[in-house]
């Protein structure tokens, strides 16, 4: 084969292979058995609810349209209540995988939030004690469960395929760093001997798991109550919820380092997007009636290792100063920032959307109660 | 005749011309001539074992009655079923027999309403909220709400401070002619495992003693059936972890000392052990939550007509209740969770009237409280709280006005084993009523009512770990009642027909609430409430021949409670949840010398679960029908008794509270020996 025939060869397969890719009849996401149409880019925000309500729900927000929003997406195309207490939702290769604590069970649903498939926990009593969070990693959904124990669950299937008991009670936030699942050991009930009363009795642990052997590598000391687990760019970051403390506690672990520990402040809730870890640090004062809450929102960058102080918000409305924030979540793509507030179980939460740099885009009713997590796909 | 018998006789009138045992119980003094002539030819040989029945058409606050007879011919369930019959009464009933039942009236919170048995107050200073739910109505001579200030005067100073109160009464032991005891054994027998014998025995001990002893065992299975709808999926469901095993036991004396005074000793004892089910948890049907109750106390009542112008009461009372709450699960150390409170309480009062005229009376009551809690939550700091009530009420009665005023100071001091102690509460809280009757011949009353109250902190709202809060003043409450009663024979076979109408209005502010804040809901006084409503009761009885007696009785609510605490809010000005635009009852009963048949109907309208009145949180409303067919049998030396209960004939699922599923249809036999 002549060198031009080559070429042409080259350009007219390489047209083909586009032509193919951008066809019209190539759907984006699988949307199968979808009851509605939905643009490319969809968020969804995973509405907690209140427990023994179950109203969980799961929203449907289309960020490039206007009051494009369908407040129960989930019940919309299932035609069923997600359940008691949202407690987690993730995207991983396409689908959307939401844990659900109250009615202990984790599903599987396509791009369009219709259920392929579930795996329901109340039978086993290993996992009994409820199930919170939730990462992936080949092919796997790692969930960590009330009782100590976390889940080692195939993506496609949902069949637990192995259990591994940490030796840890309440097991909250899980985070995965090359191949090491962080999972944050909370608390655990139990009655004190030495005063008779029963206490909470916080763990300063964060389990390390070898995900290739699926078994405990390493446990870490960091601040009491640990919660919640992000990483990115090779980082972990921990909230510890230590009410002892002035506000809760943010700390770094670097899987590079060893798995050192280190404290950066204070935060009660954050995200991850673009090198940046994007903190807010919500604190109540009691001294005024009716107790009055101050959010202070700030940054990390996580390249450069520095706090940045100032708000990465400009021009937030007033009253996300002193909401109570739920939520933060970050939109990998575009690096908008959404925020969720909560009106617990008085009303509806709202979401604050913002621009990557900070300036604000709209507010929106969240659907339901307790905006807990939010997933976007474009 | 015999002229020492007329006082009995015109005793005997009164009680025929009331609807025996009616909860509607008004009485007609200028009935035709003829209906009285008639009663008059049939009460030779009646004995009137009935308590009478408080008149609500000339009280001049709201004051609606239930007796223990008709709650038994209209098929009642339970102390829950009884009291969302009356007018105003809101029911919090979680399901089954074990479920929780709370009462708030008039929609300001289970906390302000008050509940007295036998006449000495029933507390709760640790969850403020009473469980009517454990007190039997085997026992029950009568119920009654009274909403503001009742009208006796000679009463305990803690019910003079609530905004509403539930008074239970229960039987006094009396006597067939010629007969020094008397007993009766009752077994019931239902849906679901139901099964309750009950022992009841009465005894006369010289001219001056009577004692009762009574014992009651229930338990339960509580497995009932459900619907769970789903969004398209509608399942068949069952209520699990819901069984129960209870005992109740009461021991009365009653003393009759040489200078007519009366003396009444009462000792109580509940235990239970029931399972909670929770709320129905969709795709998970773990349960394993366990409550134990232990309650018990004795009470000794005390009450002297020193003549016509004065009287005293007085009433001491020991009250313990305990109760461990039990959950399982991997999620708690060991597997298993376990909660132990232990409350006690020493009750004094003593409450002295004095009437220096014909037309004006004065009472003053005083009680001294100490409540205690030990509890194994954390950081329970071992709270002793001691309260003086002191009620003085003056009132006036004259032509057609009667007036009533009084004045209620509440001074409340704790002491904790650690930490900070909270404020000394020093409040004072007026009320007033007022009530005309234009005309003298004609049963036409106007009524109206104003009474300020609040609810101190309970002792959870106070120290629950990490929830409480030390610096928490009480929630207000102020009542305005303006009412129109109204009661005449309309025809000569008719004995009654009476009418009540209130319209009310309250506020509650300072509302004690769990306030969100950084690291968890933390107690607060935030929050307003505004509550406007209708309360329309209709009453009444007609006798037709061959023995045969109908009786009426309908209640209706109206009422809009909605939220007024911040203006910016999704839910401000929002109907509160489980609250009904529209509520209300019907029951009737037709007497027959063959049987007796009671029917009722309990309706409810739709309601919100939570705070925003949006289509998600709406619950529907709902109709529940129940059929009673009763007879009572005489035999030369007992009597029998027997009953069949149908409830909820429709099968009709509802729920009174979100995801706490009320059973379908069941049924319930009841026979009672008495000799």
């Amino acid at each position: 084969m002549k060198f031009n025939k080559f070429i042409g060869f080259l350009c007219v397969a390489a047209f083909g292979v586009a032509a193919v890719s951008c066809s019209d009849d190539d759907p984006k996401w699988n949307d199968e058995g979808s009851k509605v149409d939905l643009p490319d880019s969809r968020v969804y925000i995973l509405n907690e609810g209140t427990m023994a309500q179950n109203n969980a729900g799961i929203e449907f927000y289309n960020p490039s349209g206007v009051n494009d929003i369908i407040s129960d997406i989930f019940y919309r195309q299932n035609s069923m209540s997600l359940g008691d207490v949202g407690q987690s939702m993730i995207e991983y290769n396409g689908y959307i995988y939401v844990s659900v604590y109250g009615s202990n069970y984790l599903s599987k649903l396509n791009s369009a939030c219709v259920e392929e498939v579930r795996a329901l926990f109340s039978d086993d009593a290993d996992l009994r004690g409820g199930i919170r969070y939730i990462d992936a990693e080949d092919g796997y959904i790692y969930a960590s469960f009330y009782g100590g124990v976390v889940a080692k669950i195939d993506a496609r299937t949902l069949e637990v395929k192995a259990k591994l008991n940490t030796g840890g009670s309440n097991l909250e936030g899980v985070a995965i760093e090359g191949d090491n699942l962080y999972v944050a050991n909370s608390y655990t009930k139990a009655l004190d001997p030495e005063t008779g009363k029963n206490k909470y009795i916080y763990h300063t642990d964060v389990f390390v798991i070898d995900l290739k052997s699926f078994s405990l590598k390493e446990t870490l000391v960091v601040a009491q109550n640990p919660n919640q687990l992000v990483e990115e760019d090779g980082k972990v970051f921990l909230i510890s919820w230590n009410y002892s403390a002035e506000s809760y506690e943010l700390q770094l672990i670097n899987p590079a380092a060893n798995n050192a520990v280190t404290k950066l402040g204070y935060a009660t809730n954050m995200a991850v997007g673009d090198d940046i870890l994007y903190i807010v640090d919500s604190r109540t004062d009691y001294s005024v009636r009716p107790y009055v809450t101050t959010n202070t929102f700030s940054s990390y960058d996580i390249r450069r290792g520095q706090m940045i102080s100032i708000s990465f918000l400009k021009d937030a409305p007033a009253e996300l100063s002193t909401a109570s924030v739920y939520m933060m979540a970050v939109d990998d793509k575009t690096g908008e920032i959404y925020i969720g507030t909560t009106n617990y179980s008085a009303s509806n939460g709202d979401i604050y959307r913002f621009k990557r740099d900070g300036s604000f885009v709209e507010k929106f009713d969240c659907g339901g109660q307790n905006p807990k997590a939010a997933v976007f796909l474009h | 005749m015999n002229y020492r018998r007329i006082p009995l006789l015109t005793c005997l009138l009164f009680m025929l011309a009331l609807p025996a045992g009616s909860r509607a119980a008004t009485p007609t003094p200028d009935a035709e001539p003829d209906s009285m002539s008639r009663s008059m030819e049939r009460i030779d040989q009646v004995t009137v074992t009935a308590r009478r029945t408080p008149n609500r058409v000339t009280s001049g606050v709201a004051v609606q009655t239930i007796s223990g007879e008709t709650l038994s011919k209209l098929g009642v369930q339970n102390m829950a079923d009884a009291v969302r019959r009356f007018a105003g009464a809101n029911v919090k009933d979680y399901g089954g027999v074990g479920g929780l039942k709370t009462v708030s009236v008039r929609n300001m919170g289970a906390s302000h309403t008050g509940v007295s048995y036998d006449g000495a107050p029933v507390s709760n200073c640790q969850g403020g909220q009473i469980d009517i739910g454990r007190f039997s109505l085997d026992n029950v001579s009568m119920l009654s709400l009274a909403i503001g200030q009742d009208e006796n005067l000679l009463q305990p100073a803690k019910l003079y401070a609530s905004a509403a109160v539930l008074n239970i009464m229960t039987n006094t032991p009396h006597f067939r002619d010629g007969h020094n005891s008397a007993f009766r054994f009752q077994v019931k027998g239902g849906s679901f495992g139901y099964v309750s014998p009950t022992l009841r025995w009465w005894q006369r001990i010289g001219d001056n003693v009577r004692t009762s002893l009574d014992g009651t065992f229930l338990r339960a299975d509580g497995n009932y059936p459900f619907t769970l709808v789903n969004g398209k999926y509608v399942t068949k469901e069952r209520r699990n972890n819901s069984a129960i095993d209870s005992w109740h036991g009461e021991a009365n004396l009653y003393y009759t000392l040489p200078d007519r005074s009366e003396l009444q000793l009462k000792g109580y004892y509940f235990y239970s052990k029931r399972g909670l089910p929770g709320s129905v948890t969709l795709y998970n049907p773990v349960s394993t939550e366990t409550l134990w109750d232990k309650n018990g106390f004795v009470q000794l009542k005390y009450k002297k007509s020193f003549s016509p112008r004065w009287e005293l009461q007085a009433i001491g009372k020991y009250n313990y209740s305990w109760n461990k709450d039990q959950e399982l699960g991997p999620e708690f150390a060991g597997g298993i969770y376990r909660d132990y409170h232990t409350q006690q309480e020493y009750y004094l009062s003593a409450t002295g009237l004095y009437r220096p005229s014909s037309y004006l009376t004065f009472a003053l009551a005083q009680d001294g409280v100490i409540n205690t809690l030990n509890s194994t939550i954390y950081e329970c700091p071992y709270p002793r709280r001691y309260t003086s009530l002191t009620a003085f009420t003056a009132r006036w009665q004259k032509g057609v006005v009667r007036a009533t005023g009084s004045l209620v100071n509440t001074y409340i001091t704790e002491r904790v084993k650690f930490g900070d102690r909270p404020k000394d509460v020093s409040r004072l809280s007026p009320s007033l009523s007022v009530n005309v009757q234009p005309w003298s011949r004609e049963m036409l009353f106007i009524r109206a009512m104003y009474k300020n109250t609040f609810r101190t902190p309970t002792f959870n709202d106070l120290y629950y770990d990490r929830l409480g809060s030390r610096v928490l003043r009480p929630e207000k409450a102020n009542e305005y009642d303006l009412g129109v009663t109204w009661s005449k024979a309309l025809f000569p076979w008719m004995d009654y027909f009476s009418v009540t109408v209130d319209g009310y209005y309250n506020t509650v502010t300072d509302k004690l609430v769990a306030f969100p804040t950084t690291y968890a809901w933390k107690m607060a006084n935030y929050g307003k409430v505004r509550i406007t409503g209708l309360d329309v009761t209709l009453a009444t009885s007609v006798s037709f021949p061959h023995d045969i007696n109908l009786t009426l009785s309908a209640a209706y609510t109206l009422q809009r409670a909605i939220d007024v605490t911040d203006p910016t809010s999704k839910s401000y000005k929002h109907q509160l949840p489980y609250t009904p635009r529209h509520s209300g009852n019907v029951g009737a009963t037709v007497e027959t010398p063959w049987v007796t048949v009671g029917y009722s109907i309990v309706g409810v309208g739709e309601r919100y679960c939570l705070s925003q009145n949006i289509p998600v949180n709406r619950i529907d409303g709902y109709a529940e029908h129940t059929l009673t067919l009763s007879r009572e049998l005489s035999f030369r030396n007992f009597g029998l008794t027997l009953r069949g209960e149908l409830i909820n004939i429709t099968d009709k699922h509802y729920e009174v509270i979100k995801y706490y599923p009320m059973p379908g249809r069941s049924w319930r036999l009841t026979a009672a020996v008495s000799f």
